[in-house]
């Protein structure tokens, strides 16, 4: 076989793959897309209906103004509105994450330089965060009622900072690994204290790693849901928790509306993607960045 | 005014011992030149008088002053680094104002400060560039610049040249030269390349595993090398260097090899005969068609470089037996062409076994 031939071939295989998994992974957030755009009629219809017709706003309406007159009364659920699930979401997601990510840094910065943690000692970190949830949800349910933590927009910070930590600081450890001494020495002898060269000197290198890594964490704050759901009740219910009270009430299956909040869920963290995605290619890629 | 002293200092990592027993006083003013190849321990010295690693054991003193257990920022120490190791995020404006800054200088004088360094550096169509947008020797201009703002006592600089090529080497190190002079300052320069050294150094201290070998003016070093490391070290093309043994009874003393075996002079005499190793650097071999000589040697290869001619000598080993005369007089010689070497017998060294000078000629 020759080279050329066989290049062709691999290129071929290599594209069905991705092609196919392509397909496999957007398929379900097209149908989401297109499902909250569909009349009730074509939520459930057979066979599948894969273009909307004709397209619909009502489920948007519906679920995110809480408009009455879109609220059949078969359909109507009866929650708060979700514009405070996003409040609350937002205001959850975003300050926990910035709490991990800047404590996250800071811890790092310990281990990378001054060794504070050893490498067991790190693992052991990540390993606190891979104990599933669901394991330590009833526990922690009992302390946060002692505590009076239940149903509190302080209490779900407060978890959601102290689980993503050790995220945080394995990951910014990794590219705080990548600054040169050096460069940390040089501002040191030109009269630097140890803080000043960390704000004005290491964070400022790492930017994109730390944007990618408050990325991520944000991610799995945004979406998390069974902490949410167990610690809290109505007060301060989240997005996903809001998304979940339409599946399987007593209202039955409502597929456009959940469709229609599952857009609204998806499309702040993809605005917030867009926004630093120039960040994120050297964030993920920092090791070949050019010393 | 800073003058540093080296006491008893000592540092190892681990097992390795890096640096050991190191003693020298380093007078204001004057530029010291700390050379040796690598891993000799050069950079861990430089390292510990900026303060940046802990001795071992032993004492910094800085005008007197023990500086062991102060932070680098307080011992009025600039350092310029290999890598230069300039702030990637900030320009070059912002690199050279960062140290006026963390010393809480006003704005207005910063801004007049930075100028002037950049005047004195050439550098001032940088300042609005970014650091990943100049070259090498534009880089260690930017480092040196931003290290002389602050108006350290002394400098230590790290290799600041290696990572450039030979011309503009050449360029920075006439400017390091320059700016010692300029300023009077203390200069502390670490290099592995001996023509900096000798070219820069009022004084070149010699490194060879954690230990200081020699130190001297690059005029001792080049003449009156105390070992066969330095002797091998300094000068390009690098000494003549030939393992025989020094034989003879009270009256004769003669050095013999496979190639070689002539009359060693005078002050040999009360030398202690054993195997040893003979030393002549190129310059101080005459060349001559016949004639007088001490020995008479193959021509393998004629390299006519214009001022000078080199003639590289079979003497039986692989290092050929080079020998520099003056202008084009020896360039139309054949190779095997047999001539005959005589060695100015002030200028010739022995080296013992452990590769100690023997009989040092200081009376010359
Ligand atoms: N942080 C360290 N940990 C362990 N060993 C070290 C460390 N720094 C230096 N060494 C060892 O100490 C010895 C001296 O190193 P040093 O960097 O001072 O050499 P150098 O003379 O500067 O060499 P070069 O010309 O290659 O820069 C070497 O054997 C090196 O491996
Ligand atoms: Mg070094």
């Amino acid at each position: 076989m020759t080279k050329s031939r066989s290049r062709r071939i691999t290129a071929i295989i290599r594209y069905t793959v991705l092609t196919i998994w392509a397909i496999v992974a957007f398929f379900p957030i097209y149908w989401m897309i297109s499902t909250s755009f569909k009349i009730d009629t074509q939520w459930f219809a057979w066979p599948p209906v894969y273009f909307p017709d004709p397209p619909t706003l009502s489920n948007y309406l519906n679920v995110w103004l809480g408009a009455q007159e879109y609220a059949s009364t078969q359909y109507a659920i009866s929650s708060q509105t979700p514009l405070v699930s996003l409040l609350n979401s937002t205001i959850i997601a975003t300050t926990s994450t910035l709490l991990a990510v800047v404590f996250g840094a800071v811890i790092a910065y310990g281990v990378s330089r001054y060794k504070i943690l050893s490498e067991a000692r790190m693992f052991q970190l990540l390993m606190l965060r891979m104990i599933p949830p669901i394991v330590v949800v009833a526990p922690l349910s009992l302390y946060y009622s002692a505590l009076g933590l239940l149903d509190t927009m302080f209490g779900l910070i407060l978890i959601y900072f102290l689980t993503n930590l050790p995220y945080a600081v394995w990951m910014t450890k990794s590219f705080i690994d990548e600054v040169p001494r050096e460069i940390e020495q040089a501002a040191e002898i030109l009269g630097a204290s140890r803080w000043r060269t960390i704000f004005e000197v290491v964070l400022p290198l790492i930017r994109s790693g730390l944007v990618a890594t408050f990325l991520f964490i944000l991610i799995l704050t945004w979406s998390e849901y069974l902490l949410a759901l167990i610690l809290s009740k109505t007060n301060v219910a989240t997005l996903p928790v809001e998304l979940s009270k339409y599946q399987g009430t007593t209202e039955g299956k409502v597929y456009g509306r959940q469709a229609a909040l599952a857009v609204g869920i998806t499309v702040p963290l993809m605005i917030v993607g867009l926004i630093i995605r120039k960040h994120l290619a050297r964030g993920f890629s920092f090791g070949m960045v050019r010393r | 005014m800073a003058r540093i002293e080296l006491c008893d200092l000592n540092k190892s990592f681990g097992s390795v011992r890096a640096v050991k027993d190191i003693n020298i006083t380093i007078e204001d003013g004057e530029f010291v030149v700390f050379v040796g190849p690598s891993g000799c321990g050069k950079t861990t010295t430089l390292r510990m008088i900026a303060g940046f690693e802990d001795p071992t054991s032993g004492e910094i003193r800085i005008d007197g002053r023990i500086v062991n257990d102060l932070e680098p920022r307080d011992r009025g120490l600039g350092m310029v680094f290999q890598s230069h190791a300039l702030f990637p995020h900030k320009s070059i404006a912002q690199n050279i104002e960062f140290g006026l800054r963390m010393k809480d200088v006003p704005a207005p004088e910063r801004i007049q400060r930075v100028r002037e360094v950049a005047e004195m550096m050439h550098i001032t169509h940088l300042l609005d560039k970014m650091p990943a947008q100049c070259s090498g020797g534009e880089s260690q201009r930017v480092a040196l610049a931003r290290t002389l703002v602050t108006n350290p006592s002394t400098f230590l600089l790290d290799e600041p040249l290696s990572s450039l090529d030979a011309k503009l080497r050449r360029e920075l190190r006439a400017e390091c030269g320059r700016l010692q002079e300029e300023l009077k300052r203390t200069f502390i320069f670490v290099t592995h390349d001996q023509e900096e050294a000798m070219t820069l150094a009022d004084r070149i201290v010699v490194m060879r595993s954690g230990e200081i070998e020699q130190v001297g003016s690059p005029m001792d070093i080049y003449s009156e090398p105390i070992s066969y490391f330095v002797a091998d070290f300094f000068g390009s093309p690098s000494m003549n260097l030939v393992a025989g043994e020094v034989v003879g009874d009270t009256d004769v003393v003669r050095f013999r090899s496979t190639h070689f075996d002539f009359a060693l002079p005078e002050h040999f005499k009360k030398s202690k005969r054993g195997a040893a190793t003979f030393g002549i650097r190129p310059e101080h071999v005459g060349v001559a068609f016949g004639g007088k000589g001490e020995i008479e040697l193959p021509v393998r290869l004629v390299e006519p470089l214009g001022k000078d001619t080199l003639l590289y000598f079979d003497d039986g080993t692989e290092r050929a037996f080079i020998a520099v005369s003056e202008g084009l007089e020896m360039a139309d010689v054949k190779s095997g062409a047999r001539i005959t070497l005589s060695f100015d017998p002030r200028r010739l060294y022995l080296f013992d076994a452990d590769g100690r000078r023997i009989g040092a000629a200081t009376q010359f």
